[in-house]
């Protein structure tokens, strides 16, 4: 028994103590507002679900299929975004809990792998409860991000920002803080050209990309998924526009002009840029 | 000749023949034995399939007794050129965490079919480990592998597990869920390996994308390299995920130690990632583990772990600390009864968790 004991000590004494939490919230990061009660709204199952359980695998580069549950990727990489595992389903599809994957992997009836949360207790009943209600009500994005007094913020979700990408990607994603205009989303206002093969878009070579079709991803608007034909990608650089000024601009759903450059104010054009690397 | 006597003679053969030796199915295992993990396991970095002599230690020198199987014995060898295998988990547990209701449940974790052709024996070969359940089927190995120079040196190009740091069995340790390398993200893409008598290494070039779809230029690079010598053994990985979504680097020290009847497992691992929304995030994982060989068949693992998730914030560190009796009775069958409790900052429920578990693991 001596050398059990001996074991034990040793090996409580090198793992230390935790934390006693203190300033910290109870994802352990520095208080910000205090908790959210679990209620079927994006921003209380972030922080009542995604960020303390979910984001201990899924974050990072090294996300488990590439899926990020942070907060700033969640929403886009879940509603209407197509499964990895499954792709004929949606890991999240407003208004139908039971064809949603993510539903189907928490209650441990997914068509592969096992139950969600891996290793871990499975989430409670009610919770469960509570993110079935949140797709069934159309998995709106947290009303607490969209704030009605500012312009729509643009950010690219996938490719990133200046990606240098093997090959093509299967869509373009764009998430907007606020709540788009959906009839402002055309090939008007929503441009991809590429560079033409010298990597500039100032020599007047360019080529704009054809045939753009656009898929909203969301009952309210923030979510815009653009696909382009198989046979227009070829390697070159990419600079995808959505305009923010002149005549014809995106718009919220109060007209408002989106913030494209982000500087604070209406007005000014979207514009992220990815290279296509390799022959495809 | 007795069944019993045909195993002892084909595992002290093959002792003999590689000089050097065998790991099964975890860790302390190695290092209770002073052997490598190619020795046992088909997958030369350990974990899966066990090889012929690993079967055969894992009838012999494991169990508290072995069943005599009429004077023939399971190798996994089907024939010269083919082999198979399994692993079937089943666990009962009871988890309480405060302020919830408590659950208690029984699981299939998991059945997993292992299968290995070698076109050319000891030399050329395709590997497969499927998980068939639960849910439907999911590949998580599936590679070529092709060995030269007298089993020095191999390449293999397919789904592998990465080679980073200890492989334990649990993939909820925090050292195997932190840094996201487990027997759950898998990897496509190559590996050279390199083993001799005391040095195992490996290098691999990967997609980084935990078998996702791949979408950016940048590759996952994993180095891990390990001495062993017969009473102790320690090693360094290092990994590098060069993504568009935030770079992420790895770097581990790890090492085993035998004394008495006692394997000590210990690894720290740091990380740096940039893949997290608020910027950058610095953490650091560290385990140390006791397995105490009380007598043939019969082990208690001790185990004390350490995760810091951003050293930037103060007061944030979890413990895990698990007591967990392992008794393998017969060949091929392994009990285990254990607890884990959990021990984070008091506003997070789950990181104060209970639980105590009874797991039914089936091997051959």
């Amino acid at each position: 028994m001596n050398r059990t004991a001996s074991a034990i000590a040793a090996t409580m004494l090198i793992a230390g103590c935790a934390g006693n939490g203190e300033g910290l919230d109870q994802n352990g990061r520095p208080v910000d507002g205090g908790p959210i009660p679990l209620a079927p709204t994006l921003a209380s199952i972030q922080q009542n679900v995604f960020t303390p359980v979910c984001t201990r695998c899924h974050a990072g580069a090294s996300a488990p299929l590439g899926l990020r549950l942070d907060e700033a990727s969640a929403y886009a990489m879940l509603v209407n975004a197509p499964s990895v595992e499954v792709p004929t389903l949606r890991r999240i599809l407003p208004g139908n809990p039971d064809m949603s994957y993510l539903v189907q992997k928490i209650e441990g009836h997914a068509a592969v792998g096992g139950t969600m949360p891996l290793n871990s207790p499975p989430l409670p009943a009610e919770t469960i409860a509570v993110i079935r209600q949140w797709v069934l009500e159309g998995a709106a994005q947290s009303s607490a991000s969209l704030d009605p007094q500012t312009p729509a913020v643009l950010a690219a979700i996938t490719p990133d920002a200046n990606a240098i990408l093997e090959k093509a990607p299967a869509q373009i994603v764009i998430s907007a803080n606020v709540e788009l205009d959906t009839s402002s989303l055309n090939s008007g206002t929503v441009s991809l050209i590429r560079s033409g093969g010298d990597g500039s878009f100032d020599e007047g070579n360019e080529v704009e990309v054809p045939a753009l079709s656009f898929e909203i991803r969301s009952a309210n608007p923030t979510v815009l998924a653009i696909a382009v034909p198989a046979s227009a990608w070829v390697p070159d650089s990419y600079r995808l526009r959505i305009a923010g000024g002149g005549a014809v601009a995106v718009a919220d759903l109060k007209g408002l002009a989106i913030d494209g450059d982000a500087d604070g104010h209406a007005g000014g054009d979207f514009v992220t840029d990815f290279d296509l690397g390799r022959a495809q | 000749m007795s069944a019993r006597m045909t195993l002892v003679r084909i595992l002290l053969a093959v002792l003999c023949l590689s000089g050097s030796g065998a790991a099964f199915a975890e860790p302390y295992f190695a290092v209770q034995t002073g052997l490598k993990c190619a020795s046992c396991h088909v997958n030369p970095t350990g974990g899966g399939m066990r090889n012929e002599f690993g079967s055969a230690w894992g009838q012999t020198a494991l169990p508290a007794q072995h069943i005599d199987t009429d004077g023939d014995s399971w190798t996994g060898k089907v024939s010269k050129y083919l082999s198979i295998g399994t692993n079937v988990r089943a666990t009962a547990s009871y988890t309480d965490v405060p302020h919830q209701p408590s659950q208690s449940q029984f699981d299939l974790d998991e059945a997993r079919l292992y299968v290995e052709l070698s076109a050319i024996p000891d030399r050329l070969s395709v590997y497969f480990d499927q998980r068939i359940a639960p849910g439907g089927s999911t590949n998580l190995e599936a590679y070529g592998r092709y060995w030269w120079n007298n089993r020095t040196w191999y390449v293999q190009a397919g789904q592998m597990y990465l080679p980073y740091g200890l492989r334990l069995e649990d993939d909820s340790a925090f050292i195997r869920e932190v840094p996201g390398i487990n027997f759950a993200t898998p990897d496509q893409g190559v590996q050279v390996g390199l083993e001799t008598g005391n040095w195992s290494a490996q290098l691999a070039v990967t997609n980084g994308t935990a078998s996702g779809p791949e979408e950016d230029k940048g590759k996952q690079y994993s180095l891990r390299a390990e001495y062993v010598r017969s009473g102790w053994r320690a090693g360094a990985s290092a990994n590098f995920n060069d993504a568009d979504s935030g770079d992420r680097k790895l770097a581990n020290v790890f090492a085993g130690l035998r004394t008495g009847p006692i394997a000590w497992l210990g690894e720290a691992d740091y990380i740096i990632d940039k893949g997290f929304a608020d910027g950058e995030r610095r953490q650091w994982v560290g385990l140390i583990e006791a397995n105490w060989l009380m007598r043939q068949g019969h082990n208690l693992k001790i185990t004390a772990e350490y995760f810091e998730p951003d050293r930037s914030v103060a007061e944030d560190e979890k413990n895990r600390y698990s007591l967990v009796y392992e008794y393998t009775p017969v060949q091929f069958l392994q009990l285990r009864l254990g607890a884990r409790l959990y021990d984070g900052i008091p506003q997070n429920d789950l990181d104060n968790r209970t639980l105590a578990f009874m797991q039914v693991n089936a091997y051959f």
